[in-house]
């Protein structure tokens, strides 16, 4: 690779491959725009009518509701065992810690499919299927893993001594961790947490299993719409999602923002 | 400056066997150590000396797995950090950074005390010109220098009057100059305050100045505990003479025994006499001279006054430090150091053949240990 | 020293030392326990059963028909070509992130995050768009006047792997930067003092040092490789079908719960197989700040 054509032959390659990963993104939220009846790209004129039949669909507002119910339980369960743990690992000597974090990190990398099958084998005979709570349980295990590395990476850069200087000087253990740590470490908890929303939301396979009946995610509504491929519609869904995705990154953008400017050093990952 | 004396209000720290590992490495290894009340206590080491695990210990952010310390008599090996009513000061602060300077400096209050808030006021301005700082209640500590936020802190850990300070190596943070200054403002403020202060730090000359008692430690160990003039002046080993101060330390073995003195032959063939102290040894020992580069003297004709110990070599380094001169001269192939105070007008050159001595009395027998 | 206290006391791991540990971390184990151990294992246990007793007769069945044997070996050939491809085209950019200057680095970077917020279904979607018969690539090619009829752009190996590789290319990257970065640049630059050309340079000491990172970036998107669904079924032909698809098939239109199960604990059992061998690398202490291996 010398000289000038060396020089440009990998700023070039780069600039393709990102044009390979980001031309999908871009004709997606095109089409969702078109005004032609069918999906053709380019579009030839651009309208909101996608946008307005979908907000007029009550098939398609229940998912909406489905997916952020699930959504957001799924966040909330991820969070509140995801932190404590976090706090488990980076604290204390916990025999076979590696273990344990392998194990909690293990539904990173299991296909989904297997989760899907299994849990739909687990929950058949307890009447779990086809609940909101069961997909939710489900999507918690996938979420935990992201709560926890987020958690862990920024209790390792918080300064451990500000918690040490509340703590000597009066302020119980559990105080110190609440009141000085917790705000410090919120930042690197949102990521997490955005990254287990954002998870569940885009999650199809253990939806197909555990909730594909009548009151079905998004997702699974979005899967039957692209197999049928019938109109623009779907592309209208797919846009919200990237919205969806887009606003809950800024917020944790945000929050990373705005501790910095209370001076909090903000612990992030 | 508050005229808060109330004498000898620290308490009284008894650290008895006290011992930490961490896995198979012993960081502290069962030492002893008695704090008098009131006193500024320095733990003097390099890292790893265990001088850290130590104050940690003492704090409570760690639990030892044998021993004991005692506050005044009592065991607080047990007492939760937040209980045992002390104060520290950290090597990089530590300040509340989303607090102002006043609320930082009242945490304690808040947190320990059930003070009225004018007489929590009060207190904290008190505290606050205590550490020359008057006026700055309204910042936050990133709008201070590295120099006020470590007032800051001092002021924080001293405000609720506690029983202990301790203080992590608070200054290294600082450069030269602004070091210097603290450790006497630290230092005025223990005169003041009355409280007994646990200081870390690998900086003899820090030790050396501001402490009452210094407890030399290495490998989690103590090798000599006692005041700075004692252990400058009559250290009991090897370390502790060669960290604290420039040393000489020539090896030999002890050729003969007299009654106020031992006859060593230095290796590289030439014998001195080494004043008798409280140090056994026996002939054969293999030992070590002590002596000062302050007392060593270069001439460039032989010293034969009575009590003065004169040998011949060559000069193989000088350095000019302003207010003095460093030599190096090679004597029969040991490195004997000589700091030389008035130099103007005294001129000595790498190759020249001089004369070193040091008076007897000055010197210091020290057993070789195997470290 | 004056008289000792009392003997010293021996270590006393408290009672609430242990507890508070297992208090933070036990809720997290149980439901893991719960929604994902407890469920594989009853797959594990589906797949050995043939009218309530021991078998091997499904897994057999794999193996010998033909259709589920082919899904095996479409599903080891798909991933190891898509990680291939990924690698080739990953590389290169995670290199221009290493040595490229803050700002590009900072656009390039959010450009790879930027699929992050898409799910699988809208990326495999959008080729359907490009490539369908009446998808702007084919229509372009027709109006240039390159071609008479649309050609059938999809529906094969390689739209999965155009698929596939989109997808798997940002995690690709991000694991090869951040390997790169750890590697130590001056010694790059010694190279070139004493005599290596730029490419010499970096292909004698930059690529040689790359290798380890290489390695556990191919693992990590070979393992996720092969779990996939969405692609191959939206993109591909039946010859392209994967293992997942298989398993959803039998599953949901056959109702044959043990075969599934089988193949699910085929696919599970390659998985930690590739993780094991990830794990001699890449090992979970680094999380800890370890030192690399």
């Amino acid at each position: 690779m010398s000289g000038r054509l060396g020089r440009l032959a990998i700023p070039t390659g780069t600039l393709l491959v990102m044009l390979y990963l980001l031309f999908p993104v871009v004709v997606v939220v095109l089409i969702s725009f078109s005004s032609a009846r069918f999906l053709s790209f380019p579009p030839p004129g651009y309208s909101i009518q996608w946008y307005a039949k979908l907000l007029a669909d009550p098939d398609w507002l229940n998912s909406l509701s489905v997916t952020l119910q699930v959504g957001a339980l799924t966040t909330v369960f991820s969070t509140l065992l995801g932190v404590p743990a976090a706090f488990a690992l980076s604290r204390y000597g916990i025999p076979g810690r590696s273990f344990v974090t392998a194990l909690i990190l293990a539904s990173l990398i299991t296909p989904t499919i297997i989760k899907g099958l299994s849990l739909y084998l687990f929950y058949v005979p307890l009447g779990l299927v086809n609940t909101i709570w069961g997909l939710a349980a489900a999507h918690t295990v996938s979420g935990l893993p992201y709560v926890v590395i987020n958690t862990i990476a920024s209790l390792r850069s918080a300064d451990r001594d500000l918690e040490r200087a509340a703590v000597i000087h009066g302020a119980s253990p559990l105080w110190a961790v609440m009141r000085i740590t917790l705000p410090i470490i919120s930042p690197g908890i949102m990521v997490g947490a955005v990254f287990a929303f954002i998870q569940s939301v885009h999650e199809l396979l253990v939806a197909l299993f555990v909730l594909g009946g009548v009151e079905k995610p998004l997702a699974v509504k979005l899967w039957a719409g692209v197999r049928a491929e019938v109109d623009p519609t779907i592309a209208a869904v797919s846009t919200g999602l990237i919205g969806m995705a887009v606003l809950a990154y800024a917020c944790a953008g945000a929050a990373q923002l705005l501790s910095k400017r209370r001076g909090l050093p903000a612990a992030g990952p | 400056m508050a005229a808060d004396k109330t004498p000898s209000r620290g308490a009284a720290v008894r650290i008895d066997r006290l011992r930490k590992t961490f896995g198979s490495a012993v960081a502290v290894d069962s030492i002893s150590l008695d704090i008098p009340a009131g006193s500024f206590v320095t733990l003097l080491g390099p890292s790893g000396s265990g001088k850290t695990t130590t104050l940690n210990l003492i704090a409570g952010f760690l639990s030892p797995d044998a021993g004991a310390i005692l506050f005044d008599g009592a065991v607080v090996s047990d007492v939760p950090t937040h209980k045992r009513n002390i104060g520290m000061v950290f090597q990089n602060y530590a300040l509340f950074p989303h607090m102002t300077v006043f609320d930082n400096v009242g945490f304690p209050l808040k947190m320990r005390t059930k003070l009225a808030s004018a007489d929590a006021r009060t207190r904290i301005l008190e505290t606050l010109a205590l550490v020359e700082l008057n006026g700055f209640e309204a910042r936050y500590p990133r709008q201070l220098s590295g120099g006020q936020q470590q007032r800051v802190a001092m002021a924080r850990a001293l405000v609720s009057h506690p029983r202990l300070l301790l203080m992590d190596e608070p200054l290294g943070a600082l450069d030269k100059k602004l070091r210097e200054q603290m450790q006497f403002e630290i230092k005025n403020i223990h005169r003041s305050i009355g409280t007994t202060f646990v200081y870390v730090t690998h900086d003899q000359t820090e030790a050396l100045t501001m402490s009452d008692l210094i407890v030399v430690m290495n490998h989690g160990k103590i090798e000599q505990a006692g005041t700075p003039r004692r252990l400058y002046e009559t250290p009991e080993n090897q370390f502790v003479a060669d960290f604290l101060g420039g040393a000489n330390l020539l090896p030999g073995t002890v050729a003969a025994v007299a009654a106020d003195h031992f006859g060593v032959a230095v290796e590289g063939g030439f014998t001195v006499q080494v004043p008798r102290d409280r140090v056994v040894a026996n002939a054969g020992d293999a030992v070590s001279v002590l002596v000062r580069p302050e007392e060593v003297g270069v001439a460039l004709t032989e010293d034969r006054q009575a009590g003065t110990e004169c040998v011949a070599g060559t000069v193989t380094a000088v350095g000019y430090l302003g207010d003095s001169l460093k030599l190096e001269v090679a004597v029969a192939g040991i490195a004997i150091g000589a700091k030389l105070a008035r130099v103007r007008g005294l001129s000595i050159e790498s190759g020249q053949r001089v004369y070193v001595s040091w008076p007897r009395a000055s010197a210091r027998l020290l057993l070789r240990s195997a470290r | 020293m004056t008289v000792p206290v009392a003997d010293p006391a021996p270590a006393r791991i408290s009672l609430d030392r242990a507890l508070v540990p297992a208090l933070l971390l036990g809720p997290t184990l149980l439901w893991i326990f719960f929604f994902f151990l407890w469920p594989l294992g009853l797959m594990v246990w589906q797949s050995f059963i043939v009218k309530d007793a021991f078998s091997l007769d499904h897994y057999a069945s794999l193996f010998t028909t033909p259709i589920y044997a082919r899904a095996l070996w479409t599903t080891f050939e798909i991933s190891i070509i898509c990680t291939v491809g990924s690698l080739i085209l990953g590389y290169p950019v995670a290199y221009y992130l290493t040595v490229g200057d803050a700002r590009i680095r900072a656009v390039v970077m959010i450009l790879v995050i930027i699929p992050y917020w898409l799910d699988y279904i809208v990326r495999s979607f959008s080729w359907l768009i490009l490539f369908g018969r009446r998808g702007l690539v084919n229509r372009f090619l027709v109006d240039v006047g390159l071609i008479a009829e649309p050609l059938q752009l999809l529906y094969n190996l390689g739209s999965v792997l155009v698929g596939m590789i989109q997808i798997m290319l940002p995690l690709m990257i991000l694991t090869l930067f951040g390997a790169m970065l750890r590697i130590n640049r001056q010694l790059v630059a010694a190279a070139e003092i004493h005599g290596a050309s730029p490419w010499r340079a970096f292909w004698s000491v930059f690529f040689p040092l790359s290798l380890p990172g290489v390695y556990a970036a191919f693992l990590l998107v070979f393992i996720i490789s092969l779990g996939f669904y969405i692609t191959p079924a939206l993109l591909g032909s039946p010859k392209e079908t994967m293992i997942s698809q298989i398993i959803m098939l039998v599953a949901t239109e056959l109702f044959d719960w043990p075969l599934a199960s089988a193949a699910g604990v085929l696919l599970l059992a390659v998985t930690i197989a590739v993780v094991i061998a990830y794990n001699r690398t890449f090992s979970i202490e680094r999380l800890w700040g370890g030192k690399e291996a």
